[in-house]
């Protein structure tokens, strides 16, 4: 009897173990959200005749580090505190900054902002500093024609960096060996003039993908006295870019960092709110356009690109009265800051608010210095508010609904814009 | 034998007694032995002229017959026969000579011109049982007699023949010679006093001569003057005695080695006399220098003959070590055969089934392990090398578990049993580690043939199933996963199963033994799987559950009591029981489940000890399956439950494979255990047993080779592939992580202890870098003396955020993993300027005034005056060392195993001495 007894458990021990699920395999804890350290790195010129200002605006009064690193090392470190205001500015020569190079600002707190300001005997400029790297970057609007053009590969981190390079100018795809592999190594810059590698070239956009580490990477555009700072960003679909009226030769750059054919189409607000397809077309592999926008209109207040595939837009600014560029912003955001902003002296400085939405909001627009200026403004729907800026480490832009903001100036016979950095959460 | 009666003498023979040699009797006083009577039995030889006795030794008290003298020693009695007497009767008191030994002694020594003769000894009060006909010995004068245990004298040595040596009991020698030669040695013993007085006779030119029709019975009462360790002291004095000093130069150091094997060998055999009575043999000769020396130079003067004649009648080699080597040979090969067909060297070794079965199955064994024979151990999953035994048996006694970043629980206790092993072998850690290994597999293999045996089997298939023990189900999910310890473990368990059952020819054995025998397979099997020690006692359950005989439930409480090796590793970490979060989660496919039933069902209707053996193992073989599988317990009782997987799944093979009829039942239960030897054998085929290929300490020995001044610390190693990592792990943000010593890792720390402060803060630092919101990730790691970071496997969060980092640099040391240095590392042990290194379980260094900060969990056991430094602890740099003071607790769970060790063993001594 017992054997079939044991027969019958042996039998349902056997099928227990074919039919039913086992038990749950053991898994690692749940991989949390990935943070951003607060970081900043910024392109910095400290030569005879450029010297770079740093400003760094955060909400809070907090305690932060700046240092500046080349060949593998930093080559000098300062500690800050932004105090009361929640910002400062420091000058790169003080934390040992030589040539064009870069520094990693850590930064006291999350929601921050920071960017260099180039003054000097030779043009003025100023451009946002990147957060965090992308494994695929964009600058265009550089030429070596009628100037230097250098990109800067920034690599603050402790692992070497591998980047590959795509050159696109005039005469198609630009092929040097110097532009494939380019190792930046930890704590390290590479300075590619390519005056010297494509002299001639009046139309260069540069795709940089990182294949190993981390780089970001900025644009030092030099024509006379006159200097363009901007950074490379990674490509989007969506474009927005207020733009302050008048200038004489506002272009704007839609550059297609794939090797395929990318559709794109240019939007502008008006004075009649947004007008579609005021430009549409096919981008070529690597190719780029450049729409002058005073010759289309000269009402457009803010303009907006969408893309098939991702694409970079750039504004490009060459007249006398300077030389500017920067890139748009691929989102909208109620809080925005504007580091660097001011009007500088012996010069103007605005700040271009670009509400995109289909209401009007209140936009108050705050200065961050020792004792800073609020002021609140009314903003209609899909239009522009210009606003003339003062001396101050920066500004803080607040807004009821989700607008885009920028800044320019002009000093010192040059002239500069900057886009503003959106807060994700106020 | 007739007893011959003595006839009347008529003129003839009273003409042949006047001629006849004239012999004098000296009769040794022994001990016990009645004087009278052999003074009776003398008198009654047949033999004329009629011998004059004198008697030798102390005879006060005592009525001697009219016409016997008496003399106080030997030598003085040989000393005051005068030379009317042509012969010596060396007599014991308690030899009962036949009336006709002397006539017979006398009348071959004539014949054969012989110096010397012995009688045939044969035991009083046996059935004619033989005890000594002469006999050679070795060249250390080891005696050989030639006979089997219990002899029975069928005149079978009835041949006059020379001989290396007679016995002192009764032997005949020429007076002259005799008084040469001063007699017998007093010192001595009477079997080396017979080989003394023998080899002294050889070289003083006489022969020596066995005389079997001289027929003496002997009480062998003599034999209680001297112990076996004086009879060894014996033979080395009539060694030196005898050599020449050349031949003594290379006989001594060569009988020095051959004690010190003769013992280690005996050793084995659980036999510690032999020792003590080679070191009393050297020792008793080394006080009796002077007089030996006394002995050679009277030798000196009579000698004649060189040593080459005692060589003549030699045996080659050592006797003492041959015989040791054919028993210990004989007990290996009885482990493969029941019968002990082997051992009796008979002609029916190779009709005994077991022996195929067992030589197909250990030549596969060794197939299966060529790789690790050839190229060594693979050191990955959770197999790596020993420690040094010093270090790994005071881990194991309480000392302070480096596992991880530190525990004071115990570590597993087959730390321990690893460094017992390697103390074994001559501290060969590695050697000892392939020998386990290889040995695990053929132990287990002969260990299931032996309980199949045990439990009435005996077919060729008992052996071959051991396959499926070692590579069956489980094992080899559990191996493959490089769990080493589950092949011991697996390769163990048939032999504690088997101490506790009773085998019929053992049941009226003393109980003592089969307890010692349970106790110690209990030890040694928790030692190796803690929760293996259930195993014994439900199989005796499940087995006479079914009617079946032989099982001991008292056998398997003691097996059980062997649980006591595990003790202190459980109590210092129940979550290896109960964490269902460390379990390996391995994968059974549904092919072994359906053989397992299809080879046990139709063993029912065949029946027998076939069906009870079948069913007992298929009840094993899924309920381990099945409760690795669906039970979330710890990975402890997940190794329990597979190992039993498989020895159950291997006890169906075996009774599947036993005998194969013409029934259709049989055939397919045959079927089931074939396709289950196959299927084991395909795990196992990969050169190492199943084990995983791969060496995780030679890929990581950069962190050896690249280690500054302050030593090689440590390696978080991480990867959400959780058999890529080394052991056991703990589960991070998204992957798996663990720290391992940068100097290597060994098998102590393949189990990670219960989190402590340190490693709860490493946790939190572990997330943190995950999040990618630290941007200086080595300095949040260095106070853990974290050196490197290694990234395996798949691309995962953390390679993401190392990207962007400040100071772990990436260096490309491996191409399949990625390697990060991070340079501001703290030592393991270190402060006020000086850096301690490892010594032992603990760290040692320059003596400081300072404290010396250890990168440890601290506890209170840390000395000299441990304190608490956040998460870790730090010492007093004064005494120049750190060490660990083991709990109490733990301490004394270690002793009590040992304790328990060596009363298994003692019990198993005594018990086989009571066979």
């Amino acid at each position: 009897m017992m054997r079939y007894v044991a027969a019958t458990v042996m039998v349902g021990l056997g099928l227990t173990a074919v039919l039913l699920p086992p038990a749950e395999a053991p898994a690692p804890g749940f991989e949390t959200g990935l943070e951003s350290p607060p970081i900043s790195v910024c392109p910095v010129v400290e030569t005879a005749n450029r010297h770079s200002a740093l400003s760094i605006l955060s909400s809070v009064d907090g305690e932060g580090r700046i240092s500046s690193f080349a060949a593998g090392s930093e080559t000098g470190a300062l500690e800050f505190r932004t105090g009361g205001s929640g910002s400062v500015t420091l000058q790169a020569a003080d934390v040992g900054a030589v040539d064009f190079t870069g520094t990693l600002i850590e930064m006291p707190s999350e929601n921050t902002a920071s960017g260099v300001t180039v003054t000097g005997g030779a043009g003025f400029a100023a451009e946002s500093c990147a957060d965090t790297p992308s494994g695929q970057a964009l600058i265009s609007g550089g030429s070596t024609a009628d100037g230097s053009f250098q990109i800067l590969l920034l690599n603050p981190y402790a692992g070497e960096a591998i980047v590959d390079m795509v050159v696109a100018t005039e005469t198609g795809l630009e092929s040097d060996a110097r532009f494939s592999s380019v190792v930046v190594p930890a704590h390290s810059r590479i300075n590619m003039d390519l005056t010297a590698i494509i002299p001639g070239r009046e139309r260069i956009s540069v795709t940089m993908t990182t294949t190993r580490g981390s780089v970001l990477a900025a644009g030092l555009q030099a024509i006379g006295n006159r200097t363009a700072l901007w950074r490379a960003v990674e490509p989007g679909v969506d474009w927005w870019l207020p733009t302050p009226a008048g200038g004489e030769s506002k272009q704007l750059l839609i550059t297609n960092p794939s090797a395929s054919q990318v559709q794109y189409q240019l939007d502008f607000y008006g004075p009649d709110g947004l007008v579609e397809l005021m430009a549409d077309g096919m981008l070529e592999p690597h190719g780029e356009v450049r729409i002058p926008l005073t010759e289309q209109t000269t009402d457009a207040v803010g303009y907006r690109v969408i893309a098939a595939e991702p694409v970079v837009s750039t504004l490009w600014v060459d007249s006398a009265e300077g030389l500017a560029a920067t890139t748009g912003s691929q989102m909208e955001a109620p809080t925005w800051l504007l580091p660097g902003a001011r009007g500088p002296a012996g010069g103007a400085g605005r700040a271009v608010v670009l509400n995109s939405g289909l209401d009007g909001v209140t936009v108050t627009v705050r200065s961050l210095k020792e004792e800073s200026l609020v002021r609140d403004f009314e903003l209609a729907a899909e239009d522009v508010l210009v606003i003339n800026l003062v001396e101050a480490n920066g500004y803080r832009i607040e807004a009821t609904g989700p607008v885009v903001a920028l800044w320019t100036a002009q000093s010192e016979g040059d002239g500069s814009a900057a886009v503003g950095i959106p807060l994700h959460d106020g | 034998m007739s007893q011959t009666t003595p006839q009347v003498a008529d003129t003839e023979v009273l003409d042949r007694a006047v001629d006849a040699p004239r012999v004098r009797v000296l009769l040794t006083v022994v001990a016990d032995a009645d004087l009278a009577a052999a003074l009776a039995v003398v008198g009654r030889q047949v033999y004329e002229p009629g011998p004059e006795v004198v008697v030798v030794g102390d005879v006060k008290g005592l009525d001697l017959p009219e016409g016997v003298s008496v003399s106080a020693n030997l030598e003085d009695a040989i000393g005051s026969t005068d030379s009317s007497f042509d012969y010596l009767w060396l007599l014991h008191a308690d030899a009962r000579p036949r009336p006709d030994a002397l006539s017979a002694l006398i009348a071959e020594s004539e014949r054969n011109d012989a110096s010397l003769a012995g009688s045939k000894l044969l035991k009083a009060g046996t059935m004619d049982e033989l005890e000594s006909v002469g006999g050679a010995t070795d060249v250390f004068g080891e005696p050989y007699s030639g006979l089997d245990e219990g002899e029975i004298d069928l005149q079978q040595y009835d041949v006059v023949r020379e001989v290396a040596f007679v016995q002192s009991a009764s032997m005949l020698v020429r007076r002259d010679l005799a008084q040469g030669l001063k007699g017998l040695d007093p010192l001595l013993p009477p079997v080396s006093a017979g080989l003394d007085f023998s080899q002294r006779a050889r070289l003083a030119g006489g022969k020596v001569i066995s005389v079997p029709s001289s027929e003496v019975y002997h009480q062998t009462r003599c034999g209680a003057r001297g112990s076996a360790r004086l009879e060894q002291a014996g033979r080395l004095r009539a060694m030196v005695t005898a050599y020449s000093r050349l031949t003594l130069l290379w006989v001594l150091p060569y009988d020095f080695l051959v004690s010190v094997l003769d013992s280690l060998g005996s050793l084995l055999l659980f036999r510690w006399r032999p020792l003590v009575r080679h070191v009393y043999s050297w020792a008793w000769n080394t006080y009796h220098l002077p007089s030996t020396i006394r002995q050679r130079s009277r030798l000196k003067q009579i000698r004649s003959e060189g040593d080459e004649e005692l060589f003549r009648f030699q045996a080659r080699g050592s006797l003492r070590l041959r015989s040791i080597l054919e028993e210990l040979s004989a007990r290996a090969l009885s482990l493969f055969d029941d019968d002990q067909a082997l051992a009796r060297g008979t002609k029916r070794v190779w009709t005994a089934p077991g022996i195929w079965g067992a030589l197909i199955g250990v030549a596969l064994i060794l197939f299966a392990a060529r790789s690790i024979l050839f190229t060594g151990m693979p050191n990955t999953g959770f197999s790596f090398p020993f420690e040094p035994a010093g270090v790994a048996l005071e881990r194991w006694l309480g000392g302070w578990n480096a596992s991880g970043l530190g525990s004071p629980t115990s570590v597993h206790p087959s730390v321990g049993l690893t460094g017992a092993a390697s103390f074994l072998w001559f501290g060969l850690e590695g050697a000892s580690r392939t020998l386990l290994t290889v040995l695990a597999g053929v132990l287990g293999l002969v260990g299931l043939g032996r309980l199949a045996g045990r439990l009435g089997l005996r077919g060729p298939g008992r052996y071959l199933a051991g396959l499926v023990l070692i590579a069956g189900p489980g094992t080899a999910a559990l191996v493959g996963r490089g769990s080493w310890l589950a092949l011991a473990a697996a390769a163990m368990l048939p032999w504690a199963v088997r101490a506790a059952f009773i085998h019929p020819h053992h049941a009226r054995r003393g109980r003592l033994g089969l307890a010692g025998w349970a106790l110690l397979t209990g030890i040694l099997l928790a030692a190796l799987s803690p929760l293996l020690v259930v195993v014994p006692l439900l199989t005796v359950a499940i087995w006479r559950g079914l009617g079946g005989d032989r099982g001991s439930y008292l056998l398997g409480l003691v097996t059980l009591l062997g649980g006591i090796a595990g003790a202190a590793f459980l109590l210092g970490d129940p979550g290896w029981i109960l964490d269902p979060g460390r379990r390996l989660a391995v994968e059974i496919g549904a092919l072994w489940p359906m053989l397992v039933i299809v080879a046990t069902l139709p063993l029912l209707v065949v029946g027998g000890r076939q069906g009870r053996l079948g069913l007992t193992g298929g009840v094993l073989a899924l309920l381990g399956v099945s409760g690795a599988l669906l039970v979330p317990l710890g990975p402890g009782v997940e190794e329990a439950l597979l190992v039993t997987g498989s020895f159950g799944a291997a006890l169906v093979a075996a009774a599947a494979l036993d005998s194969i009829s013409r029934s259709v039942f049989a055939i397919v239960a045959a079927a089931g255990g074939v396709g289950m030897l196959v299927l084991s054998m395909v795990t196992m085929s990969n050169g190492r047993l199943g084990l995983p290929a791969g060496d995780v300490n030679e890929r990581l020995e950069f962190a050896i080779t690249l280690a500054d001044d302050d030593g090689a610390g440590r390696i978080l190693h991480a990867s959400v592939d959780r058999s890529l990592i080394p052991g056991e792990v703990r589960a991070g943000p998204g992957f798996w992580y663990r720290v391992l010593d940068a100097s290597g890792t060994t098998h102590d720390e393949v189990w990670l202890p219960q989190p402590r402060d340190g490693d709860r803060e490493l946790a939190d630092a572990v997330v943190d870098i995950a999040s990618g919101a630290d941007l200086r990730p080595g300095a949040r790691l260095a106070s853990h003396a974290i050196d490197w970071v290694v990234l395996e496997g798949p691309a995962f969060r953390l390679d993401e955020v190392l990207v962007a980092q400040l100071d772990l640099v990436p260096i490309p040391l491996d191409p399949s993993a990625r390697v990060y240095e991070n340079l501001d590392a703290a030592p393991l042990a270190a402060g006020d300027g000086v850096v301690w290194e490892r010594s032992g379980s603990g760290f040692s260094g320059e003596e400081v005034d300072g404290r010396i900060a250890l990168a440890v969990n601290h506890d209170e056991g840390w000395e000299p005056e441990s304190l608490r430094d956040g998460w870790h602890a730090s010492v007093s740099g004064v005494a120049g060392q750190a060490s660990y003071t083991p709990e109490p607790l733990f301490l004394g769970l270690a002793i009590a195993t040992v304790v328990g060790l060596l009363a298994s063993v003692a019990a198993i001594v005594v018990g086989r001495r009571r066979r």
